[in-house]
């Protein structure tokens, strides 16, 4: 393994360490995207072979067949504790994203979260944001507060020095734990070819295409790319100028949406 | 070189370019996603503003609509190696988010207006710098632009901005560059407006800093919990400082257990030695020298009494417990001699009385403005003698990581400091 990435690692080993001793009921969230396959792969390094918290997928329903078929592999190869999370009311009622994203995104995700981190009296909840996805996350703690109605106080975060995080305090917050703020992309790429991580086969191109980043189905659009393997979408990030997020319309309905949807609690 | 990251945060006063001048940066160096620009572009005309490159840092509508930095952002940039450029707030109201962005930096740049001068917080950034050990390796005299390149003008700044750096005791050798962030000059590309100036640009100041990452000698393992794997007890933590071996004979304090370790284990494999910034697990034997010297001592009681918050070091060098010490540091809250809170020291989190105030100092002059005053109010810095439960501290100056501390009150972080 590269100095740079061993230096990666271990950070997040650390944090996540941190985060198991200081938390009572951690959980980890899994898209089953490359980044949190990622942290559940450190996960599995920290803690010597297995993810010792529950493992949360939120299923908007809407997810790609090869998302859930890739999640339900992955979830007995690892012996993961899975916990899925849909909100059935919002999906009864038949929201979709033609309605309005924002709040397609806070209904399906950010309200289904809320719902199974009450149920499960959660006190941290471990993601894979990376500061160089948007400039938002670029503003992010490691431990990131949020208050019993899960907002994101951006304009009010605590102190962190150095490595001295500050939980969320107070009945019914929670802590967001971010183990990976400090990769890039690329260094998420790289990492998955050292450490051999399975990964969606939706990244890789087919037929001119591939997707850069997984989300929803209708919301998520494939970039052109000929990456057929992850030595490929290495090359093909050194060289890149477009956005990973670029795909991700939801993103971009209006100014500042990422702002607005990560103050109401998405990730 | 390709691997080598350099973290490096931008300070100064509100309003003297620093935002600007990393927009500058990433724009020049072409480093800003096309979709990035499309969607500046289009904020532009939605707010009805004229194009700043400040905008590509500015992810807050808050930030957008009062034009100014609220909250740190580090983005980074890949030049002849890779960066992390971190943008701060220059207002006093945001000096929490100032330490914050500060704390993880390598290096400092400076960026001080030359129509403005010195200001304020340019004092209180390189106070609050000094205090937290970043060397600042760059000083830009932005806006020369709007002092018609004047040689003269630049000269009295930076002659100002040295008379700062020796009043707080800083030595760094440093680079002044006089420079427009807004026009691009001697960012990226050399000005044709300065021919007096034949000294580097940013970017090539940048390029030119050597990152000396300190190696201290000392063994210094932070214990962050201790796991049973395989019906084993694993200790997991970080190399703080030196270098640890199978075999070496060492002691964990405050718990004061002596042994030897019999393995250092990651997750894939068990390896001979860890060094600085390694995260492991390691194993315990019974030490040949141990205080309690049971011969009968099984490798679990030897190890049983460790726990998170104990640094572990050699027998010959051993850590050393302290129930007193003196730091300096710098609070975002008012505090009171007598007061009880906590303080962190790596993973330790021990219960603490403020024992003595010694001096209460001036973040922004850097000087002294009270002896054993009964309080210190927020923003003020302070050389603090505290009364602690047992816990392993080490001088700043020694160790660094073992010399670095926060304050907590109800479990809030509310000041930083450092041990003297």
């Amino acid at each position: 393994m590269s100095s740079r990435l061993r230096s990666l690692e271990n950070r997040s080993i650390y944090i996540l360490r941190e985060a198991y001793a200081e938390f009572d009921r951690p959980a980890v969230l899994w898209s089953t995207g490359k980044d949190s396959t990622t942290v559940l792969h450190l996960c599995r390094k920290a803690f010597f072979g297995e993810v010792p918290f529950p493992v949360i997928h939120i299923d908007t329903g809407r997810k790609f067949r090869e998302m859930y078929e890739f999640r339900d592999r992955l979830a007995r190869e690892w012996n993961l504790n899975m916990i899925i999370a849909r909100n059935e009311d919002a999906l009864n009622s038949g929201i979709g994203p033609e309605k309005g994203k924002l709040a397609c995104c806070t209904a399906l995700k950010t309200q289904a979260l809320l719902k199974c981190i009450s149920e499960h009296d959660f006190d941290a909840l471990i993601l894979a944001i990376r500061r160089d996805e948007h400039g938002v996350r670029a503003k992010e703690r490691v431990y990131s507060p949020r208050d019993r109605n899960f907002r994101w106080d951006y304009r009010d975060q605590p102190l962190e020095v150095w490595d001295y995080f500050q939980r969320a305090t107070g009945e019914g917050t929670h802590t967001r734990v971010h183990p990976i703020l400090h990769w890039r992309e690329l260094d998420v790429w790289e990492f998955i070819k050292n450490e051999q991580i399975p990964v969606n086969p939706l990244y890789f191109a087919r037929n001119g295409k591939r997707y850069r980043s997984l989300g929803c189905e209708p919301c998520t659009s494939p970039i052109e790319s000929n990456a057929a393997t992850i030595d490929e979408i290495i090359e093909e990030l050194k060289r890149t100028k477009t956005a990973e997020r670029a795909g991700r319309a939801q993103d971009k309905e209006k100014a500042f949406m990422m702002m607005k949807l990560r103050a109401l609690g998405y990730m | 070189m390709e691997e080598e990251e350099a973290k490096i945060v931008f300070v100064g006063h509100v309003d003297h370019g620093k935002s600007t001048l990393i927009g500058r940066l990433l724009y020049d160096s072409d480093s800003i996603h096309d979709e990035r620009i499309t969607e500046v572009q289009g904020l532009v005309e939605e707010f009805k503003r004229r194009f700043e490159f400040a905008y590509f840092l500015d992810a807050l509508e808050d930030e957008m609509r009062e034009e100014r930095t609220i909250d740190t952002t580090a983005l980074m940039f890949k030049g002849k190696r890779l960066y992390t450029l971190t943008d701060v707030p220059g207002h006093r109201e945001f000096i929490r988010n100032m330490l914050t962005g500060a704390s993880h930096a390598d290096f400092a740049v400076l960026v001080v207006s030359a129509d403005e001068g010195v200001r304020e917080q340019t004092k209180r950034h390189l106070f609050l710098l000094n205090l937290l050990g970043v060397p600042v390796i760059a000083v830009v005299i932005n806006k020369m632009d709007a002092v018609s390149y004047s040689r003269d003008v630049f000269e009295n700044v930076c002659s100002a901005v040295k008379d700062v750096m020796r009043s707080i005791g800083i030595n760094d050798d440093v680079i002044f560059i006089p420079a427009s962030a807004i026009n691009g000059e001697n960012i990226y590309k050399r000005s044709e407006n300065m021919d007096w100036y034949n000294g580097m640009t940013l970017i090539e100041a940048l390029d030119s800093v050597e990152l000396r990452r300190k190696s201290e000698k000392k063994l210094r393992f932070v214990v962050q919990d201790v796991y049973e794997i395989a019906s084993c007890r694993v200790v997991v933590g970080r190399v703080a400082s030196g270098v640890m071996n199978v075999g070496d004979e060492v002691v964990f304090e405050p718990s004061h257990t002596h042994a030897r370790i019999a393995s250092i284990k990651t997750a894939e494999r068990d390896v001979s030695t860890a060094e600085k910034g390694d995260s492991v697990g390691i194993v315990l034997e019974a030490s040949d020298s141990a205080d309690s010297a049971d011969s009968a001592d099984s490798a679990d009681s030897a190890v049983s009494a460790v726990r998170r918050g104990d640094v572990c070091g050699h027998a010959h060098d051993k850590p050393v417990t302290v129930r007193r010490f003196t730091g300096e540091a710098v609070l975002l809250e008012h505090l009171k001699t007598g007061e009880r809170l906590n303080l962190k020291v790596c993973t330790a989190l021990v219960d603490a009385e403020v024992s003595e105030i010694s001096t209460r100092i001036d973040s922004e002059s850097g000087e002294v403005l009270e002896r054993f005053p009964s309080e210190v109010k927020a923003g003020d810095a302070a050389v603090i003698v505290f009364e602690t439960e047992p816990v392993v501290v080490e001088r700043f100056s020694e160790i660094p990581p073992l010399g670095r501390f926060a304050l907590l009150r109800e479990g809030k972080n509310i000041g930083a400091g450092i041990v003297i």
